[in-house]
């Protein structure tokens, strides 16, 4: 069936607007009743909201354990407006009327996420579900007290959408537009970017994501569809009051979600139709003895799913699929044995790059750069100079504070005095990721790559910044968009062939060699279009032979793609054969500087490394 | 004023021994249960069933409703913290909402969304102070919680297994390499973690009246909210948290009366939480933590 082969955003739609328009049809012909359409639409409501705390949790790694109190915001925000005793507005104004009120109280929640980790947000979240439902949506004028508020049914015109199959439609249509903005989220730079973040946030913040924002972006769109969905099922019911979204309704979300399969879409529709219909079908087969088990079942479930497996079942199952196609793809290196660092891809320029610097001189300077830990003095008064064009080396004994003056280069730790300079642009008090946007590259001692991202995938996160559109029109798929991912998918598939690595291309990073990783490493850090890279013990872990490789292969780095290189290594064959000049680092501060030769000799570098007493 | 003092002392008690139960399991694994209080409403219906159903002296049906939830406690380290290992623990906090849901829902279909209650160990009118009526069972409440505290204390810094809980949850390998039992110690915090719940609500249940499963939901957060006030990593900060949030609820409570503004009392320690975690993040007496969770 052609249709099927259909982009991901078309397919949907289509499937969308069948089912909105069979719901209603089938309903006139007597096939599904009144009262199947209400189990159905409430399945249909379960499987939005779902899908709200897939986002957050799914695809974020953001835990929230009150998105239930969030369905409550886009319910009563619709119970304000749309009955005719209150505003008397349209349906189709409280659509976006929820999302935004939704999307609102989120960020709210949101915002302690930014300066607390996973436990205490949990907490944070099942306090604000609690809040809501005994404070907020108990007052008078917004949860109209304990009688609770009317919420009408849509109309047009004449028309009302009394009978429950009819609404059913709009329920569908509803729950097709957020499976299609889902998709919009996960096939763009918005679903790679929460998925770093969920991953490693440092790692994210290299590829040139700004890990806060994205983090309450992936908050406000959860919120967004928390309240469609609420306002969905409010308008099924069509009386809400403050009980009509528990916590324990936050909890079972967790369920459909975490054993559906986080970030698994089909998972929580299935998790949601299994809730909706259990109620209605078991106890035609088995008795009334076995209602309420589902959510017994469900939370047996989610305890077996953590314990075994914390990706879900869903998770699971990708996983081994995962793994059976790794078995019919030989893992042994083409060169038998050493994986030899391939030839680096040249690629075409972004187009939605803009024009950096292109004078020669010193493209990174790093001056007085101090970093204290407590006590320590990890980095002491620092300075270095990196020429365009040159490959200049960083090297010094385990523990004289290298790893730690990149890191405040590159942005991730902020030192306590000192500045950076970049393509001539003070970037001190920029973020990490401003600084990979602006053209600093980065890789990390322990790989830094998303593991659980396909090599596909990491090479388009590491596109992010030069992905040429923005978060907005991601969201919609807009032509600019379209084309914007078309170009990304291009340059990616252009550095996978240049690397060889096609048959890696959907393989989980973290199932390739660490030989493997370095080089999809390199591949990511080149695909953000640096102007200078930083390199963080590229040959820690190889083979000496693919050492010498790696050397030829910074060569070329410096010779054919024309990159300033700054280097961290130990090999000290590797730092001879490839760099121009030197810096030598010990106990935090630089002792010697000058071209390889020159520095080799030096007797305070001969000190560090050996201790003086030896010769 | 004095009023207020007694209203939130005797609520801070209970909210104190949430706390203890919360800090122990949290400085033993570094994770949050947060099925605890529904645990210990499960204990309550044990309880209710041997009491009031089958004539047991309350002695003899609260015993049994520690043992058999600090069992569960015990168990669920066994089979489920244990085998995630050095999983991220938000992952195990994700699973003790599992068991959360598994005991409520459990609860609903087995006992019933009708409320229960379950009578005090003793009977008596109890006492006037400062012009709230202080029923005996809430005084034993006050008297249980500072025993507890002065036993555990006792117990984490006088002996050697009590050293190894403070060990165990700031790094476990390094614990392990020098010599802790960290199975033993995991298996203790979350046991008696589980206990201690069931015990708070074995002494509140009575002043609450009716209730169903549940119920004491927002008692249990308020514990955690103590905890986290007190500061998460503090035996002494979960009972002075206690006290703080016990006083925040009653006075609140004076200020804005119920019919004005709903929920008043869980929007003050909402906003109590709140301003701690971002103003004091480590709480009143915890220690900045090195390990993230």
């Amino acid at each position: 069936m052609s249709w099927l082969n259909a982009r991901p955003g078309t397919r949907v739609i289509v499937v969308g607007v069948i089912a909105a328009l069979l719901a209603p049809a089938l309903g006139r012909a007597g096939i599904v009743t009144d009262y199947a359409a209400l189990i159905l639409g409430t399945g249909v409501a379960l499987a939005a909201a779902g899908l709200s705390l897939n986002l957050l949790m799914g695809y974020a790694g953001q835990i929230s354990l009150g998105q239930a109190s969030l369905l409550g915001v886009g319910a009563f925000a619709s119970g304000l407006l749309t009955p005719a005793t209150k505003l008397g507005l349209p349906f189709l104004v409280a659509i976006p009327a929820a999302a935004l009120a939704g999307a609102a109280a989120a960020f709210l929640v949101g915002l302690p996420a930014l300066r607390l980790r996973g436990l205490y947000l949990a907490v944070v979240t099942i306090a604000f579900a609690f809040t809501m439902t005994e404070s907020l949506l108990k007052t008078q004028s917004i949860g109209g007290g304990s009688a609770g508020i009317n919420l009408p049914r849509p109309q047009v015109n004449d028309f009302i959408f009394t009978r429950n199959a009819d609404y059913l439609g709009v329920l569908l249509a509803l729950l097709a537009f957020i499976w299609w903005f889902d998709t919009n989220v996960t096939r763009t730079t918005l679903g790679r970017a929460f998925r770093a973040i969920k991953s490693d946030e440092a790692v994210a913040a290299s590829f040139g994501v700004n890990v806060t924002a994205y983090k309450l972006g992936a908050f406000a769109l959860s919120g967004a569809i928390a309240g469609i969905a609420g306002l969905m099922s409010g308008h099924l019911v069509q009386t809400v009051n403050s009980d009509s979204f528990p916590y324990d309704r936050s909890l079972l979300l967790v369920v459909v979600v975490v054993v559906g399969g986080l970030g698994s879409r089909v998972g929580v529709l299935a998790a949601a139709a299994f809730y909706a219909l259990y109620p209605v079908l078991m106890p035609h087969l088995f008795g009334d003895r076995i209602l309420g088990y589902d959510v017994v079942i469900g939370a047996a479930l989610l305890i077996v799913t953590m314990a075994r497996n914390p990706s879900g079942l869903a998770g699971a199952i990708r996983q081994q699929l995962a793994e059976r196609r790794e078995r019919a793809v030989p893992t042994v290196a083409p060169t038998g044995g050493v994986m030899a660092m391939p030839k680096l891809p040249s690629l075409p320029r972004p187009t939605a790059l803009p024009e950096r610097p292109t004078a020669d001189g010193i493209v990174l300077s790093a001056r007085d750069i101090r970093v204290r830990f407590g006590g320590l003095v990890a980095v002491d008064d620092a300075s270095i100079d990196v020429t365009r064009g040159r490959i200049v080396g960083l090297i010094g004994p385990n523990g004289a504070g290298k790893t730690t003056l990149f890191n405040a280069i590159s942005g991730r730790h902020k030192p306590d005095s000192g500045r950076v300079e970049l393509l001539g642009v003070d970037v001190s008090s920029r973020s990490a990721a401003q600084r990979a946007a602006a053209g600093l590259g980065r890789t990390f001692q322990n790989i830094g790559l998303v593991r659980d991202l396909s090599v596909n995938e990491n090479f388009l996160l590491a596109q992010h910044t030069v992905a040429g559109y923005d978060p907005v029109s991601a969201l919609t798929y807009f032509r600019h968009a379209g084309r914007g991912e078309t170009e990304l998918r291009e340059r990616a598939a252009q550095a996978i062939a240049a690397l060889g690595f096609e048959r890696y291309t959907d393989t989980p990073v973290a199932n390739l060699s660490i030989g493997q990783q370095r080089i999809v490493e390199l591949g990511a850090v080149l695909l953000t279009a640096p102007e200078v890279v930083l390199l963080d013990e590229p040959a820690a872990g190889m083979a000496p032979a693919a050492a010498e490789n790696l050397a030829e292969r910074l060569v070329d780095l410096r010779n054919e793609l024309g990159r300033t290189v700054l280097l961290i290594e130990h090999n000290i064959p590797l730092v001879l054969a490839t760099c121009d000049e030197l810096y030598v680092m010990a106990a935090g501060r630089v002792i010697a500087h000058g071209t390889p030769d020159e520095v080799i000799q030096d007797d305070l570098v001969l000190e560090a490394y050996l201790g003086g007493a030896v010769l | 004023m004095g009023e207020v003092f007694v209203l939130g002392a005797i609520a801070g008690g209970i909210y104190g021994l949430f706390a203890v139960a919360t800090v122990l399991v949290y400085r033993g694994s570094g994770v949050l249960n947060f099925a605890q209080g529904e645990v210990g409403t499960l204990g309550l219906f044990l309880a209710v069933w041997l009491i009031n159903d089958h004539g047991m002296p309350w002695v003899v049906g609260a015993l049994a409703a520690v043992v058999v939830t600090t069992a569960i406690g015990v168990l669920f380290e066994r089979f489920v913290v244990r085998k995630m290992g050095d999983a991220p623990r938000v992952s195990v906090a994700v699973a003790t909402v599992g068991l959360l849901l598994f005991v409520l829902s459990g609860e609903l279909v087995r006992v019933g969304a009708s409320p229960k209650s379950l009578p005090g160990p003793f009977s008596g009118n109890g006492w006037r102070i400062a012009g709230v009526v202080v029923s005996p069972t809430q005084a034993l409440s006050l008297v249980v919680a500072l025993g507890v505290g002065v036993a555990l204390a006792t117990l984490l810094r006088r002996t050697d297994f009590g050293l190894g809980v403070l060990a165990a949850a700031q790094d476990p390998s390094a614990a392990q390499l020098v010599g802790v039992p960290v199975n033993r110690v995991s298996a203790f915090v979350w046991g008696a973690g589980a206990g201690l719940s069931t015990v708070a609500c074995l002494l509140v249940a009575p002043g609450l009246g009716a209730f169903a499963p549940g119920a004491l939901g927002r008692l249990f957060l308020f514990g955690l909210a103590a905890a986290i006030v007190g500061g998460l990593t503090s035996l002494p900060g979960a009972f002075v948290g206690g006290l703080v949030v016990g006083l925040v609820e009653a006075s609140s409570g004076r200020i804005f009366a119920e019919s004005s503004l709903p929920g008043v009392k869980t929007l003050a320690v909402f906003i109590l939480l709140l301003v701690t975690l971002l103003v004091r993040p480590h709480g009143l007496f915890g220690t900045r933590e090195s390990r993230h969770g």
